[in-house]
């Protein structure tokens, strides 16, 4: 029987490090080709490879953790030094968009006409679906924050009620998000405006699709009994991200809608 | 998942960074129904009643240079319309296509 003299996990050797990597490789130069050549085969490749790098990748820490045992606090406590930093990485990858949409709008050049927005652009009501939106990820961070409580009373109904709302609230933005994309006057081509408004909101709902996905993921583990009222750190680690991806959106409001 | 009560507590680690202080299930149960629900209700009623008003005309057509910008056409389609095009309310450089 083996016996290991600490409390870590050494890893069993495994493919999908290299193979996110080639997916990786595959993405990008698939961009290229798509973008200059038109053709869409590596891109397509890479997209299919990397959706299933991370359905293999993540499924095999479920098994090391939830039914192999091997997460002790120790381990744990990695994960969410880990979970902490690649939350922090995230958050500077957004302050860049925010950069760039304040350093043209507080000093609108003379091409836009000198206002913001600029000449032209008509911008969206703030007080209309942005504020439901707002609404909706605010409740959201409620309920995912009820669905925690639930887990730690190991209250197993109110559990899977309250995280199922947080998804169907996440959900609900997304669609409103797309249907605003639709209908607005102005688009990602209308000047710097648009630039800054659709990369940085864009970049945003492609976070709030991930959330719920992790959400969604969760949910099933939670079906599943993967949680216990002490040991949940999966649970946890998607509601920080979702909790980002909340506070995220308040910074958007407050800067580029209002 | 049944009740496994406090005496569980040796393997419990730091609580997350976004912790709130405030109640257990019960009190998140009551924000989340009867705060946060309502709040979101309230807000689509908003938009509804705001969005009662009929569309306003779009604004006339005017060439300006800083918007609509086709520096290079976009990889799909005719490469002339954005991914959210919508022929209503977005003109193509060349005017409104409806």
């Amino acid at each position: 029987m083996a016996h290991q003299a600490h409390s870590y996990h050494m890893v069993d050797p495994s493919p999908w490090p290299i193979f996110g990597a080639a997916a990786a490789l595959l993405t990008t130069s698939g961009l290229i080709m798509w973008f200059h050549y038109s053709s869409t085969t590596l891109l397509t490749m890479g997209l299919l490879s990397m959706l299933l790098v991370m359905l293999q990748w993540w499924r095999d820490v479920i098994r090391e953790s939830t039914f192999q045992g091997h997460h002790t606090p120790t381990v744990q406590k990695g994960l969410r030094y880990g979970m902490i930093l690649f939350i922090t990485s995230e958050a500077f990858f957004f302050l860049g968009f925010f950069w760039a949409f304040f350093h043209s709008s507080l000093a609108p050049t003379p091409e836009l006409g000198g206002q913001w927005p600029p000449t032209g652009v008509k911008p969206l009501n703030p007080l209309e679906v942005p504020l439901l939106n707002t609404a909706i990820l605010l409740a959201s961070g409620v309920t995912v924050t009820w669905t925690h409580h639930s887990i730690t009373e190991g209250n197993r109904k109110q559990a899977i009620h309250a995280l199922t709302l947080t998804i169907l609230l996440g959900f609900y933005f997304t669609a409103l998000q797309a249907m605003e994309y639709h209908e607005a006057s102005f688009s990602i081509a209308d000047s710097v405006y648009g630039s800054t408004f659709f990369v940085a909101t864009g970049f945003h709902g492609l976070h709030v699709i991930i959330g719920s996905s992790f959400l969604t993921v969760c949910l099933l583990r939670l079906i599943k009994f993967h949680f216990t009222p002490n040991h949940h750190f999966g649970f946890e680690a998607a509601a920080w991200y979702w909790h980002f991806v909340d506070i995220i959106w308040l910074f958007l409001y407050m800067s580029m809608y209002w | 998942m049944g009740t496994w009560g406090a005496a569980q507590q040796h393997g419990k680690a730091s609580a997350p960074v976004t912790h709130r202080a405030g109640g257990g299930g019960r009190t998140w149960r009551a924000l989340s129904l009867l705060g946060a629900l309502p709040a979101v209700a309230l807000c689509m009623a908003n938009v509804m009643l705001q969005q009662r008003h009929h569309r306003p005309a779009r604004p006339t057509f005017v060439p300006y240079h800083h918007l609509r910008i086709r520096t290079k056409p976009f990889p799909w389609g005719d490469g002339t319309h954005t991914l959210f095009h919508n022929p209503r309310t977005n003109a193509l450089p060349s005017g409104y296509e409806q």
